[in-house]
């Protein structure tokens, strides 16, 4: 079988994207890394069910929002509350409004509901289509639409950035606005 | 108010259509930081353990696949 060499390279060369994803959902890099474990071990166990020529990242991506959530529902509240505090000492010194960093960016991304931050990520880094993001997320291509709006208006409103907006130099003044207190 | 027109179709199914990212854009203010953000976890090199891992995943199979031909 000359396509089991393949698989684990394959797997190699995507376990960045599923640290940067993992991170994004667990709030902590040892809780990231422990997913990602767990997703290559039960994507290796379950390699023969993946159709050759499909998306493995997208995938990939499945199993391990899967175990997240497994995971969640096992551990309960206790896990939120553990992160909660992680993610405040991740996040520095809150009054520091004007210092647009990534760990502002991370605290505000904290802030989301987990169903709009996945989505926000699968869309905005991971760079899934939105029909890909809804099969990972198992929901309808609207949905994961209106969570990616929403998270994108709490993030600017949490960031203090106005206007923000695709259209070219729209951008530029938004961040300038977006370093000024909020009006 | 110019909407962009709904892709409801399925005549064009092109993974090009990752391309549409709601206001995500790399224009886009948030959009920018959330790049870096992840961009920064992304560039990060594989720790060890993954590799090592998936290298005994693979000696396993093979040591159990040849033990069964014996």
């Amino acid at each position: 079988m000359g396509q089991e060499p393949d698989f684990r390279r394959e797997l190699v060369s995507i376990i960045p994207n599923l640290r940067a994803f993992a991170a994004s959902l667990a709030g902590s890099f040892d809780r990231a890394d422990d997913l990602v474990q767990e997703t290559l071990v039960k994507a290796w166990d379950k390699q023969h069910t993946f159709q050759p020529g499909t998306n493995l990242k997208a995938w990939l991506f499945t199993i391990l929002r899967n175990e997240f959530y497994t995971q969640m529902r096992k551990k309960g509240r206790e896990v939120q509350d553990v992160d909660g505090i992680h993610a405040m000492q991740l996040a520095g010194h809150p009054e520091q409004q004007g210092h647009l960093d990534l760990q502002d960016f991370r605290r505000a991304l904290d802030q989301l509901p987990d169903d709009q931050r996945e989505a926000l990520i699968l869309i905005g880094a991971s760079g899934f289509s939105y029909e890909e993001a809804a099969d990972i997320c198992k929901c309808a291509v609207g949905t994961i639409k209106s969570r990616v709006s929403r998270a994108r208006t709490r993030m600017a409103d949490l960031l203090g950035i106005e206007g923000d907006g695709e259209y070219g130099p729209d951008s530029i003044s938004s961040q300038i606005i977006g370093v000024a207190p909020a009006a | 108010m110019e909407q962009p027109k709904e892709k409801t179709d399925a005549a064009s199914p092109s993974p090009g259509d990752a391309r549409e990212t709601g206001n995500l854009g790399s224009s886009s203010a948030i959009g920018k930081r959330l790049k870096a953000y992840y961009d920064d976890v992304a560039a990060e090199p594989v720790p060890d353990r993954f590799l090592s891992l998936l290298e005994a995943l693979d000696t396993a199979e093979a040591t159990s696949k040849s033990s069964k031909r014996s």
